[in-house]
């Protein structure tokens, strides 16, 4: 279970790698997507499963508009894979500068293998997420409010900002 | 720092890398902050379980959801600099070119 959830952890990783070594756009979705899959997993795996559905709802939504948007606007008549030499000099050299840091700052020990984990007993006990995320509603509710204040003014200023071209936020000179 | 915390730091340390060097799409770009933002949700939605505090668990959803109006404007910004700007390539967003 430790090694399969440490394995979660890489691909988390390489998918978040495959976002930042600058491939086109459909196949930074494709790892974006893949990175979050693999973080639901990892998080389920450490027992926090409410968040991860929250999570992994958000990002289905979330990467189904951004891949959209990739397709129209950012159209390329030779789209790059990763099998590119440019992309995949983009890879090793982030890899090259995360190493570096590891070693000259020592910071990983990778002898100490081990998953800080928990678990609910019984029908009665409340997941340690649900739980926390139930506290919106009672003491938290200012945060709520501030959440949700928030969203409301994005979707004005979103509404703003792609208005048209005389009268948005953004137009042309 | 265990494997597990490793990969999560690195993943973000990845995604600021590309986010900082240079980027042929805006759209790449606002998914490395996507990519970078998810690498900070999962060690926030770790933490209550590693220390055991319910009641921070309600942190990794309230930045799920400011990011989402992050990721909302954003988009907006590419509609608008594609409208204004005709396509989408950082180079054309340039303030130094003359």
């Amino acid at each position: 279970m430790t090694y399969f959830v440490i394995f979660l952890g890489i691909c988390f990783m390489l998918g978040v790698l495959a976002v930042a070594s600058n491939p086109s756009p459909y196949y930074g979705v494709v790892g974006l997507v893949v990175a979050s899959v693999m973080g639901c997993g990892w998080l389920v795996s450490l027992g926090v499963s409410f968040v991860s559905l929250a999570l992994f709802l958000v990002y289905l939504g979330g990467m189904l508009v951004v891949f959209v948007y990739s397709v129209s606007l950012a159209a390329d008549p030779y789209p790059e894979a990763w099998g590119d030499w440019r992309v995949v000099g983009y890879g090793l050299g982030f890899v090259l500068v995360v190493w570096m840091g590891v070693v000259l700052g020592g910071l990983v020990d990778f002898w100490k293998v081990g998953v800080v984990t928990v678990d609910g007993g019984g029908v009665s006990f409340a997941r340690l997420d649900f739980s926390g995320v139930a506290v919106f509603y009672s003491c938290g509710v200012g945060l709520f409010l501030v959440a949700g204040w928030g969203l409301l003014l994005a979707l004005f200023v979103v509404l703003e900002l792609v208005r048209g071209l005389s009268r948005g936020a953004i137009r042309a000179v | 720092m265990s494997p597990l915390h490793f990969s999560f730091y690195s993943a973000f340390t990845f995604s600021s890398l590309g986010l900082a060097f240079h980027r042929t799409h805006l759209i790449s770009a606002l998914l490395c902050l996507e990519s970078m933002m998810l690498s900070m949700f999962i060690p926030l939605s770790i933490w209550p379980v590693e220390n055991q505090t319910p009641s921070f668990a309600l942190v990794p959803i309230l930045m799920l959801a400011f990011s989402a109006c992050e990721a909302g404007t954003g988009l907006a910004m590419l509609v608008a600099s594609a409208r204004t700007h005709g396509s989408d390539h950082l180079h054309n967003l340039n303030l130094l070119q003359c």
